[in-house]
């Protein structure tokens, strides 16, 4: 059992998710840096799909009331463990009774704990996130409150965390070639045009050439963009149709609106672009306020950093486990 | 974790009892700290000699934070690239650096108080299991 000592509003268990129920309204839900959730996962010895705790208020502490491997990842920052400082992207072994603390993370947005075995909610349509929407999923369908208790699953895992721990080079250092950093201050998020690009004049190019502000109206259902409003050429009348998470699109104020993990299932605003699916963790770990600007991908880019994240990822799956087996022999 | 103690009496005793119970007659390790020699005698007691070349361990003995396997030395937290000056104090429970295998990071511990004196492999070379990669000066 994990038990909730402190936290804010709209934290919540997730997982990589619940696709495949869109057709019947169901949003897929799910981490808003799901790549965060893997890497998580597989340094405590968790199947990478494990469902952990999504921390979007800070600060957030918890209570181990066993003996329980953990990692915090995602966000920046130093997590504590009682009074010790220590590494984000990094499984270390907690004692019974000690409290696991995250604080306010310096730049980024979202922080996840994984817990070896897993939280042991019941999955409802194959996941255990919290559709906040639905009222369903994760624990009893809402956020954490103070005082919840959280069971976890068995570990499976065959070889100890090492005593000092056992640490990642974060996706964002050793997929630096891969994620372009900032440039002054704004993040580059790559996206295709969408099916009523054309609508829009000189290519979109009002679209593409601006800085967009993410707004305070943002959730992980939609980020709204503030910026100079874009029109399309021609106003059309659209009926509903099927969206999933990465799809921008305009509605009549001219604004953008960016579909997040509790993306609605349908609608009827024209589609600009849709972000592609690689980046989408990256905009999940930017804050309200910051900037973005979105730069004209190709399916081949998209395809070729899909490659990339799957490598890195096996990577760290074979290494760690490799580098357990390696100290528990010498041990 | 560090590398085997080999003058450890346990460490000792454990490989007494594997060499008799393989009938192996004895063996000889040595490293830069020392040498350790097991003949195993048939009938009579095992007899064992440990000598050192180093100083007799004092108080005031530097200890060695040694690689627990082999990997690249990262020097520092490579996080926020700290370029620590030496000699500083540091806790038990500092980081004093990684060792990169791949993408992973194994953390180097202090693994108690002192002084860090010297920093012994130069960053980013491959180091191996038992290599000294840090020296610090207790502080009790």
């Amino acid at each position: 059992m994990i038990e909730i000592l402190e936290t804010g509003p709209f934290n919540t268990v997730q997982d990589l998710g619940r696709p495949g129920y869109r057709d019947i309204g169901v949003s897929a839900s799910g981490a808003m840096d799901p790549f965060a959730v893997r890497i998580g996962n597989i340094l405590v010895g968790n199947d990478e799909v494990a469902a952990g705790i999504e921390v979007q208020t800070f600060p957030f502490s918890l209570r181990f009331d066993r003996r329980t491997v953990f990692a915090v990842t995602g966000a920046d920052g130093d997590p504590m463990l009682d009074a010790l400082k220590l590494l984000p992207w990094c499984a270390y072994t907690a004692e019974a009774g000690q409290v696991l603390e995250l604080k306010h993370p310096p730049t980024l947005a979202r922080a996840y704990v994984s817990v070896g075995g897993g939280l042991d909610v019941p999955s409802v349509m194959g996941s255990r996130s919290t559709s906040l929407r639905g009222s369903f999923g994760g624990n009893a369908g809402r956020p954490l409150v103070k005082g919840d208790r959280l069971a976890l699953g068995n570990s499976a895992d065959f070889a100890p965390v090492p005593a000092n721990g056992l640490a990642v080079i974060e996706p964002a250092v050793a997929l630096r070639d891969v994620f372009p950093d900032f440039v002054d201050g704004t993040l580059p998020v790559r996206a295709l045009p969408g099916g009523e690009h054309a609508l829009f004049p000189d290519d979109g190019d009002a679209f593409w050439s601006q800085t967009w502000k993410i707004s305070s109206r943002s959730d992980r259902t939609g980020y709204r963009l503030s910026g100079e409003p874009i029109k399309p050429t021609t106003s059309i009348e659209m009926r509903s149709h099927g969206i999933v998470p990465g799809v921008i699109q305009v509605p009549p104020g001219g604004e953008p609106i960016v579909q997040m993990s509790d993306a609605n299932t349908a609608g009827g605003y024209p589609k600009i672009a849709g972000v592609i699916e690689c980046d989408l963790w990256r905009l999940g770990q930017a804050r309200i306020g910051s900037r973005i600007r979105f730069v004209r991908s190709t399916h081949a880019e998209a395809r070729a950093i899909e490659q990339a994240v799957a490598r890195y990822v096996e990577d760290v799956r074979t290494t760690s486990e490799m580098i357990k087996r390696a100290l528990k022999a010498m041990a | 974790m560090s590398a085997i103690d080999f003058s450890d009496p346990t460490t000792i005793a454990l490989l007494t009892d594997a060499l008799t119970a393989a009938g192996v007659s004895g063996l000889e390790i040595s490293w830069p700290g020392g040498q350790l020699r097991i003949v195993v005698a048939t009938g009579e007691e095992a007899r064992i000699n440990v000598s050192s070349t180093a100083q007799p361990v004092s108080a005031a003995q530097p200890v060695v934070v040694k690689a627990p396997m082999a990997g690249h030395f990262c020097s520092g937290n490579s996080s926020r690239s700290v370029a620590d000056r030496l000699p500083r104090s540091v806790s038990a429970a500092d980081t004093l650096g990684f060792l990169r295998v791949g993408p992973i990071l194994l953390p180097l511990c202090a693994g108690r108080a002192g002084i860090l004196t010297r920093q012994l492999a130069e960053p980013d070379t491959l180091v191996g299991f038992g290599d000294p990669l840090f020296e610090i000066e207790p502080q009790s």
